[in-house]
């Protein structure tokens, strides 16, 4: 059956990717690489470009110029299957961006029966099997607003999940939650890691970064300006924009 | 001596009902009431309107403008879809439509369509043809801004999900965006079907026979079979209230129970930068 052949960890190359607005470059030559079930935390200030470049690996966003390729598909290449791609991308946003007329199990079945034309029980199947390993299988004949921000998050990964997708793209998946919400979105963020995903996750949750990123990449003003496993960039950092930044996070009252 | 505030508004309360009882006094004084009910609410004509004010009038005004805005409505999504298109020469195309026949009166498509349909394209339309294409036409430049508008409240987030999952651009649009923009606009697209029901009475002008006439063309007719009076077009204005007041007491319960009134709550802005912070605030 094929809800249980997880998808293949796909590994990414991002190459001197630029990207601008107008005159305001937000991103100047990013070169990162990922590899096949790595978990690559990106840090920075707001405006640094974190997000711009997540949402350029999935082409939200057009880059200007430079090469990213996602597993088999060059995702800069003027002739790429977008939606193809996509199938294969699976992304998590701030605001969850839930379908708010559509119930929670409808929310995870409306892709693949709509656009990989499984049929209904064969899409309620793996929903209600990714919604139970988020905790929320109770919740499928819900719809979103009744569901807490944190519940709603979870949902927005397991209908992410329900794409089989080599690679998952979180962009500031806690920024939006009650405090007390966001121990749950993470834990299971952790556990998707230690499943082998691959995971790019733009954060501000420097707790997380430290304990299920492999590597940790620092942005400023559109440029990484320090990359390297966890430990080194967020305990030892180097740069001084990042020891800069790392204070102000972690120790916002500068004592 | 100072009043107190609950006999300030005692007060207000008693003067109110004092003007409105002096008002009410005056016009039962000056006004012929007899003469004005021979004029409007004559029993007997009211009885001779019977059944057919309702088997035909009411009957073709409800099929007028359900044919009308059915065509409007499909006429005016592929008149919003054409405004928010990429391809810039469908928004001209649609965006002069829309300017043209919400800036004319009604009664000109009526009369263009009603004498001029057979003249330019050797169409012989119906009643019910004509004040359908008519309503429809007029209808669909209305409710494309009102869909348009209500594509456009859907949030951005929406159809990035929908792309970001995989869904081509046409499927997210039908699965995602314009259910949901229906929903936003339902209320007024109700209010639309109320204008377009009143709308219908333009066919007058066209003239039609007996069994296709709707309410203000059996209002007419009523005059002229009993003279003078009113009471015939009192009847009819009756009749579209029996379909524009329950519209409306719709339109407005669905406002009250919108859909988005729960789920437009916005997701807090950034709580916090880092959980560090939160601890000390």
């Amino acid at each position: 059956m094929s809800a249980d052949t997880a998808a293949i960890p796909a590994g990414v190359v991002i190459e001197n990717l630029r990207k601008s607005y107008g005159d305001n470059e937000v991103l100047k030559g990013i070169s990162v690489t990922v590899d096949p079930g790595e978990v690559v935390c990106l840090i920075g200030a707001s405006g640094s470009g974190k997000s711009t470049l997540l949402r350029c690996v999935n082409r939200l966003e057009d880059p200007n110029s430079g090469r990213i390729r996602v597993g088999e598909f060059e995702v800069t290449h003027p002739d790429v299957n977008l939606d193809a791609m996509r199938r294969k991308i699976g992304m998590v946003f701030q605001q969850f961006n839930l379908f708010p007329h559509l119930s929670v199990l409808e929310n995870c079945t409306i892709t693949p029966r709509r656009v990989l034309n499984q049929d209904r029980a064969e899409a309620e199947t793996e929903a209600l099997h990714q919604l139970q390993l988020v905790g929320l299988e109770d919740l499928a004949d819900r719809r979103p607003a009744q569901l807490s921000g944190g519940q709603q998050q979870r949902v927005a990964i397991a209908r992410a999940l329900t794409m089989k997708p080599s690679l998952m793209l979180f962009d500031e998946p806690t920024s939006a939650l009650d405090p007390e919400t966001v121990g749950d979105v993470l834990a299971i963020m952790r556990d998707l890691a230690q499943a082998g995903m691959t995971m790019i996750v733009v954060t501000h949750e420097m707790g997380f970064a430290r304990e299920v990123a492999d590597r940790v990449v620092f942005m400023d003003q559109g440029k990484v300006v320090e990359e390297g496993a966890a430990e080194q960039v967020i305990g030892a950092p180097t740069a001084p924009r990042t020891q800069d930044f790392l204070r102000r996070v972690l120790n916002p009252l500068g004592e | 001596m100072a009043l107190s505030n609950r006999d300030r508004a005692r007060l207000s309360l008693g003067l109110q009902a004092g003007i409105f009882i002096a008002v009410v006094a005056v016009l039962i004084a000056i006004i012929d009431w007899g003469a004005v009910q021979s004029s409007f609410f004559d029993l007997e004509n009211i009885s001779g309107m019977f059944p057919e004010v309702i088997t035909v009038g009411l009957w073709n005004t409800i099929r007028y403008t359900f044919f009308g805005f059915l065509f409007g409505l499909i006429g005016g999504t592929l008149l919003a879809l054409m405004r928010i298109a990429s391809f810039p020469v469908y928004r001209w195309v649609a965006a002069v439509y829309i300017e043209f026949f919400r800036g004319i009166p009604a009664i000109l498509v009526f009369i263009a369509l009603g004498f001029g349909a057979s003249l330019a394209f050797n169409l012989n339309l119906s009643t019910l043809q004509t004040a359908s294409t008519a309503l429809a036409i007029v209808g669909s430049a209305y409710i494309a801004e009102t869909i348009r508008a209500g594509l456009q409240a859907v949030p951005k987030g929406q159809m990035e999900a929908a792309r970001a999952l995989g869904m081509p651009a046409w499927r997210a649009m039908v699965t995602i965006q314009i259910p949901q923009a229906f929903r936003i606009v339902l209320p007024p697209l109700t209010n639309e079907a109320i204008l377009l029901t009143k709308d219908s009475s333009l066919i007058f002008v066209v003239g039609m026979a007996g069994s296709a006439a709707e309410l203000t063309k059996i209002g007419r007719d009523g005059i002229l079979q009993y003279g003078a009076g009113m009471t015939p077009l009192v009847v009819a204005g009756v009749c579209y209230l029996l379909i524009t007041v329950p519209l409306s007491m719709l339109a407005r319960r669905m406002e009250e129970r919108s859909p988005g009134k729960s789920s437009r709550r916005r997701p807090k802005k950034k709580a916090t930068e880092s959980p560090v912070t939160a601890g000390v605030k």
